[in-house]
C-alpha cells in the first residue's frame, strides 16, 4: 500500500477530531499529533477540523471582560468575519482561537433596535431556566440580522471527570419563530465512559412545537416566559422519555441478548455439557495423567 | 508517546459505532501498523455461512488468512486456502469438543445467536483459544429497540503437571438502539399547544476484562471444562457491569448535566434552612 502524504494524513485525521467525544479534543489530538508526525503541518491543516467542531459542539467561551460565559456557534459567527463571535448578552464581540480556545480583542457590537426588546426578554427567561436545571451550562439567545421575529436559543452543558473516566455533553438549540407561530428545537445528548472501556451515549432528538396564539412580538416579556415554559416542558418531556428507553432497552432488548442465567437458574454443568461419547473419545486421544484430586 | 499507544488510546476515545471504518482510516494512515491494530482492537464479528454444513459461524482474525475464513465446523476455508493454518489433528479434536460445549452455552444463555470457538498451539508449548459469541436483535416494529452483543474470549493456557495455568482476555461489544417518532396534542381551554418529535438513543461500546486461574487437568476435556467454566464466570461479571455502565453509569450523567427537579428551588430551600438555623442559634 502506497504510504500517504503528510497532506493526506492530516486531512484523514481531521475526521477523528470532528468524533472527539465532550472535554476529550486535546487527547484526541496528541493522539494524532503522533500520527502525523509534523506538528507544522497539522497545525495549519486541522484548523478547518478545530473550527467546525467548535461550531457544532456549542464550544463555551469566556467573555473578556464579561463576568460570564457565551457560546460559539454558526449562529455566533459575525457575517464576514470567520473568527469572531458575537455575544447578544454583553453586546460585544470577541476573537476566538479555535486552538487554544480563548477569546479576546472585544469589540461593541450595537443590536437591532426591533428586535432587541424581545431577544433581551427571552434572555432573561432562558438564563432563568438555565439556572434551574443545568448544573455547568451556558445560553446565548440571538436575534436574526433584518428580522424581528425570529430568533435562536442554544444552550449547552458540560461536564468533563477525566480522572473517573467521564464525560457528558448537553446541547440544545430551538428556532423561535413568531411569524411561523412555532419552534424548532433539536437536543443532543453525549456521554463518554471510558474505565477499561469505550462506552457511548448518544442521542438526537428533534421537535416541533406550535405556538399558543398568547405569544406575540409586541409582549416580550409574558411572551418569552411562555416560550420557555413550553422548552421547558419539551425537555423535561424528553428527559423522562430518555428514561423510559433506557427502561425499555434494559428490560426487553439487553435482557433479549443474553440472560443472567439459563432457564434452570443454575450454571452450566460442564462435566455434562461434553457429550459422553465424544468425552470419551478425547481422554483416549489424549491420555489420562492419572487420578488427580479431581476437577468438578 | 509511541504510534501504537496512539492508536489504541485514539480509539478507546471515539465512537465506538464507527470502530470498523476508523480502523480502515488508521491503516491508511499507518500501513505498517495494520497487524498491531488488528491484533489488539476488537472488531464486530462477523457472520459467515459453513458452505459444508450449511451451519453459521464467526469470522475474525483468528481464522482469517488472507482474504479466506476457516469454519469450525467443517474446518474449510472459504474461499479455499492451500496454505491456511489448521490445528494438528489432536488440537482439532479438542476444537471439536470445544465448539460442542459452547454451542450448548450459547443456547443456554443466548436462545439463539452463533458461537465458534478456534485453538491454536503456542511455539512454547501449551496452546491458545479464542471463543466467540454474537447475538444480533432485529425489531419487529421501527420503534422497538434493535441490539447487538458480540463476545471475544482470548485465552492461553500452558499445563504444569496436574495443573493448568489460563490466561483470559475478554471483550464484550453491546450495541442498542432505539428510533422514535411521535405527534403529541395537548388541547387545554386557554392555550392549545401541539408538538411532534423524532429521534435516536444509541448506547453502544465494549468493555475488557482479564483474568488468571490454575485449574487441574485430568485429560483433553478438563480444558474445555475449565474454560467454559472461566468464559461462563466472566460473561455473568461483565454483564452485570455492563449493565451498571450502561444503563446506570450513563444515566446519572445525563442527569448531572440537566437536572429535572427544579435546582433554584433546592438553592433557596437550603438558603432558608440556613437562615432558620442561624436565627434559631442566635
Amino acid at each position: 500500500m502506497a504510504s500517504m502524504s503528510t497532506e493526506e494524513r492530516v486531512q484523514a485525521v481531521s475526521q477523528f477530531l470532528l468524533q472527539s467525544p465532550p472535554g476529550e479534543i486535546n487527547d484526541v489530538l496528541n493522539d494524532v499529533r503522533t500520527l502525523v508526525g509534523d506538528d507544522e503541518s497539522l497545525e495549519a491543516g486541522v484548523l478547518p477540523a478545530l473550527q467546525q467542531y467548535n461550531l457544532e459542539q456549542f464550544t463555551v467561551a469566556e467573555v473578556p471582560g464579561a463576568g460570564h460565559t457565551s457560546i460559539v456557534s454558526a449562529t455566533a459567527q459575525i457575517p464576514g468575519e470567520q473568527d469572531r463571535f458575537l455575544d447578544p448578552r454583553s453586546k460585544e464581540s470577541f476573537l476566538f482561537d479555535h486552538l487554544s480556545l480563548e477569546a479576546s480583542d472585544p469589540q461593541p457590537h450595537e443590536p437591532e433596535e426591533a428586535s432587541e426588546p424581545f431577544r433581551s426578554a427571552l434572555e432573561a427567561s432562558t438564563l432563568q431556566y438555565l439556572s434551574s436545571h443545568f448544573n455547568d451550562g451556558t445560553a446565548s439567545v440571538f436575534a436574526t440580522p433584518n428580522n424581528a421575529t425570529r430568533f435562536t436559543v442554544q444552550i449547552v452543558a458540560n461536564k468533563y471527570n477525566p480522572v473517573n473516566f467521564w464525560s457528558g455533553r448537553w446541547r440544545s438549540e430551538y428556532i423561535v419563530d413568531l411569524d411561523e407561530r412555532k419552534i424548532t428545537g433539536r437536543i443532543l445528548v453525549n456521554v463518554h465512559y471510558y474505565e477499561q472501556g469505550n462506552v457511548q451515549l448518544e442521542t438526537k432528538h428533534n421537535a416541533s412545537i406550535v405556538l399558543p396564539a398568547s405569544v406575540t412580538a409586541s409582549s416580550p416579556s409574558v411572551s418569552s416566559k411562555k416560550v420557555l415554559t413550553l422548552i421547558a416542558d419539551q425537555e423535561r418531556a424528553y428527559q423522562e422519555s430518555l428514561g423510559d428507553t433506557y427502561h425499555e432497552m434494559g428490560e426487553k432488548t439487553f435482557k433479549g441478548l443474553r440472560r443472567a442465567l439459563p432457564l434452570t437458574r443454575q450454571k452450566l454443568d460442564w462435566d455434562k455439557v461434553l457429550g459422553y461419547k465424544l468425552g470419551a473419545e478425547l481422554s483416549a486421544s489424549k491420555g489420562v495423567f492419572g487420578a488427580s484430586g479431581g476437577s468438578s | 508517546m509511541d504510534i501504537v499507544s496512539s492508536m489504541l488510546d485514539l480509539m478507546r476515545r471515539l465512537p465506538p459505532t464507527k470502530i470498523e471504518e476508523n480502523v480502515d482510516a488508521l491503516v491508511q494512515i499507518s500501513p505498517d501498523y495494520a497487524d498491531d491494530l488488528s491484533g489488539n482492537v476488537d472488531q464486530p464479528l462477523k457472520l459467515r455461512v459453513d458452505k459444508a454444513t450449511g451451519k453459521e459461524y464467526l469470522a475474525c482474525v483468528y481464522n482469517q488468512d488472507g482474504e479466506s475464513y476457516r469454519s469450525p465446523w467443517s474446518n474449510e476455508y472459504d474461499p479455499p486456502s492451500e496454505d491456511g493454518p489448521v490445528p494438528p489433528p489432536k488440537l482439532r479434536k479438542l476444537e471439536i469438543a470445544a465448539n460442542e460445549a459452547f454451542d450448548t452455552y450459547r443456547e443456554m444463555y443466548f436462545e439463539g445467536g452463533v458461537s465458534s470457538v478456534f485453538l491454536w498451539d503456542l511455539e512454547d508449548g501449551g496452546f491458545a483459544g479464542v471463543v466467540l459469541l454474537k447475538k444480533t436483535l432485529t425489531p419487529a416494529s421501527h420503534s422497538e429497540p434493535s441490539g447487538s452483543w458480540d463476545s471475544i474470549h482470548v485465552f492461553e493456557t500452558v499445563e504444569r503437571g496436574r495443573q493448568a495455568h489460563y490466561k483470559l482476555t475478554s471483550t464484550i461489544m453491546l450495541q442498542l438502539i432505539t428510533r422514535r417518532e411521535s405527534v403529541e396534542a395537548n388541547f387545554d381551554a386557554k392555550d392549545s399547544t401541539a408538538w411532534k418529535h423524532d429521534g435516536e438513543v444509541s448506547l453502544s461500546g465494549s468493555m475488557t476484562r482479564q483474568t488468571e486461574q490454575d485449574h487441574p487437568v485430568q485429560d483433553g476435556t478438563s480444558h474445555v471444562q475449565n474454560v467454559g467454566r472461566m468464559v461462563e464466570d466472566m460473561e455473568i461479571k461483565m454483564r452485570n457491569l455492563l449493565q451498571e455502565v450502561y444503563f446506570g453509569k450513563t444515566r446519572d450523567v445525563v442527569h448531572d448535566l440537566r437536572s429535572l427537579d427544579d435546582l433554584e428551588k433546592a438553592r433557596r430551600q437550603r438558603e432558608l434552612q440556613k437562615e432558620l438555623v442561624g436565627f434559631i442559634k442566635r
